[in-house]
């Protein structure tokens, strides 16, 4: 496959935050790589490459599967910064080195994000997947790394015009109540995907 | 935060709130399910009660003393002016905030204050069509006194158009459950030919300050009103801004709004400007994404959100700049396919996104969604956001993405 055959769809959140959908897979196995700085990125060819952004002061990459979340502190416009991603993501699966290396083994802060891990499963199972299930809804936990939950909504949530509140009014105040440990929620969930919302917004 | 669960605002509310550091309690009609475990975050309110919200209120601000509220819609308007009333918050009297919701009562008071705005009068949907079109001055316009997004909105020439789209509209009230007293009626205005503009502006102390004017390039000369683009900076000469700015102020002044964000229709023809639409609002939809405030100068800040101007003006945080962005900002709302129908996919997401200037591509319709057409239709599948040197370029911009986008849709 040539790179001019790879879509990539920009969903900007607000000016700090965008997700890319790609149409090739980035990061295999259901897995979620968190890059919080250019140290951490080394290895991963496409954090390397969005880290080195100029101008765009890139704070966050994360990758999970087809879709790529970037955190930028610049002003700089998602159409300027947006477009140098896509070059970047197109660079990085035409690389030899897989786009994202594997989550290191050994990393310095494992043993503090398994241990916040479990507790952090246990809450979604005793409390939150409960909770969203009143409305057709589940909560994955995908990963914690460095203390920051990432999570993929499903059914009633996924494209539900209220996850917002969910997420943070409702899981991330729960997290702080139980794992105050936990320094941040990142929702990596494809919204526009969602065929079944439990709140539709319809209004302008 | 009032936000009702069918708004398309949550997610840019809840995240200005979060950039801002404000601790934020979301009140919607319909309760959270987390909202046992997070008392303080989440409320349920009668946002159909005013009366009933503000007790509900004044309930919970007992023990989670309130600072600030903000509603994010024509209805949450009112609850948030009766909120603040209750509490004594910031915000507008809950009768100046009624009479924006109101298009009979708006026109009223905007007409006794001598602000331009076309010949209109009220009929109750009982009325007889064929008898009140013999009186109807053409080309007129039919509309919903409430409904939101030009829905039920229709151009009749004629009198055979008139009696057509008066049964048309009633059935659309009809169908959207309003059997409020209030709603047993729809306004019948003139035409008032004429390009069309949005303004956005922010009240302190009854004193209009204009955050932005969006031109409407496309016509909107009916017979629906289905919103498409628009851009900023407007490219109308500044002496017709000023008349416009002028129009916008004396109509906030009629009405008695003094608090918060405004959101006003205006056309602009030979005799200068016309009020269409004053709402006590912020622009609506995903719209906002086209604003952003701080023009990067030393103290001026950059990338403030509208979301989070308004928060900040609820809680008297202080605002560094209320400039908008030096660049051309636009954003088109997608119009809804001819026909509508269930949408199966939306093909050439892909290619829009990558239009120069075009900075994101939101498809808000979810698969298996029905679409509906206006004028019975209100919801956008979507939106486009582009910004650019000019707004021509902006415009442009936008055009082209649209034309890359193909939607499949199936039978209703």
């Amino acid at each position: 496959m040539s790179t001019a055959d790879i879509r990539i769809t920009a969903e900007p959140i607000d000016n700090g935050r965008c997700k890319f959908l790609v149409s090739e897979t980035l990061h295999a196995g259901g897995g979620v790589r968190r890059f919080a700085s250019v140290e951490e990125a080394q290895g991963s060819p496409l954090a390397e490459a969005i880290f080195a952004i100029p101008g765009a002061d890139v704070a966050e990459v994360i990758v999970s599967g087809n879709l790529v979340t970037v955190v930028k502190g610049s002003p700089a416009p998602w159409p300027v910064v947006g477009k140098a991603v896509g070059q970047a993501i197109r660079a990085a699966l035409a690389g030899a080195r897989p786009a994202v290396a594997p989550k290191p083994v050994a990393a310095a802060n494992a043993s503090d994000d398994d241990a916040l891990y479990d507790r952090v499963a246990d809450l979604f199972e005793r409390d939150v997947n409960p909770m969203v299930a009143r409305h057709g809804g589940h909560v994955e936990l995908i990963d914690v790394q460095d203390a920051v939950v990432m999570v993929r909504m499903g059914g009633g949530c996924q494209g539900c015009g209220m996850a917002d509140v969910t997420l943070r009014q409702g899981i991330e105040a729960l997290l702080h109540q139980h794992v105050p440990e936990v320094k941040g929620v990142v929702d990596i969930t494809d919204h526009a995907a969602g065929a079944n919302p439990y709140f539709a917004a319809a209004k302008k | 935060m009032l936000l009702p669960t069918a708004t398309y605002r949550a997610a840019a509310f809840v995240e200005a709130a979060r950039r801002l550091g404000v601790e934020l309690t979301v009140a919607s009609e319909r309760p959270s399910t987390f909202q046992e475990a997070n008392p303080a975050g989440l409320l349920t309110l009668d946002l159909a009660g005013l009366e009933k919200a503000a007790g509900q209120a004044r309930a919970f601000a007992r023990e989670h003393p309130l600072r600030g509220v903000v509603g994010v819609d024509d209805d949450t308007a009112v609850v948030a002016a009766a909120i603040a009333s209750e509490l004594g918050l910031r915000g507008n009297t809950v009768a100046a905030a009624g009479a924006a919701r109101d298009k009979y009562e708006q026109r009223t008071l905007l007409a006794a204050a001598g602000v331009p705005v076309p010949r209109f009068a009220r009929h109750r949907l009982d009325d007889d069509p064929a008898d009140l079109a013999k009186r109807a001055s053409f080309p007129c316009v039919l509309k919903p006194l409430r409904l939101a997004a030009s829905r039920g909105v229709i151009r009749a020439d004629t009198p055979e158009q008139f009696v057509t789209a008066f049964g048309r509209v009633k059935r659309i009230l009809e169908d959207a459950g309003c059997e409020m007293r209030d709603a047993r009626s729809m306004l019948v205005e003139d035409f008032v030919p004429g390009s069309e503009y949005a303004l956005e502006g922010l009240l302190t102390g009854g004193q209009l300050r204009v955050l932005a004017l969006f031109d409407k390039p496309d016509p909107l000369d009916g017979p629906y009103f289905e919103e498409t683009i628009y851009v900023t900076p407007s490219r109308l000469s500044h002496d017709a801004q000023r008349a416009i700015a002028a129009c916008a102020q004396g109509a906030v002044a009629a009405l008695g709004l003094r608090e918060g964000p405004v959101h006003a229709e205006l056309r602009y023809n030979e005799r200068g400007p016309w009020l269409i639409e004053l709402a006590a609002r912020p622009i609506g939809g995903r719209c906002s994404g086209a604003l952003r405030f701080g023009t990067g100068d030393p103290g001026s800040g950059a990338g403030a959100s509208l979301e989070e101007i308004v928060i900040r003006h609820a809680l008297g945080m202080p605002i560094a700049s209320l400039e908008r962005e030096r660049c051309a900002s636009g954003v088109m709302m997608i119009p809804v396919p001819r026909g509508g129908g269930v949408l199966k996919e939306v093909r050439g997401v892909a290619a829009a996104a990558a239009v120069p200037l075009v900075e994101g591509v939101e498809i808000t319709a979810h698969p298996g969604e029905s679409l509906a057409p206006w004028p019975e239709g209100s919801r956008y599948p979507g939106f486009i956001f582009a910004r650019g040197e000019t707004p021509a370029a902006v415009e442009a911009a936008l055009r082209t993405a649209y034309g890359q986008l193909g939607f499949v849709l199936g039978a209703a």
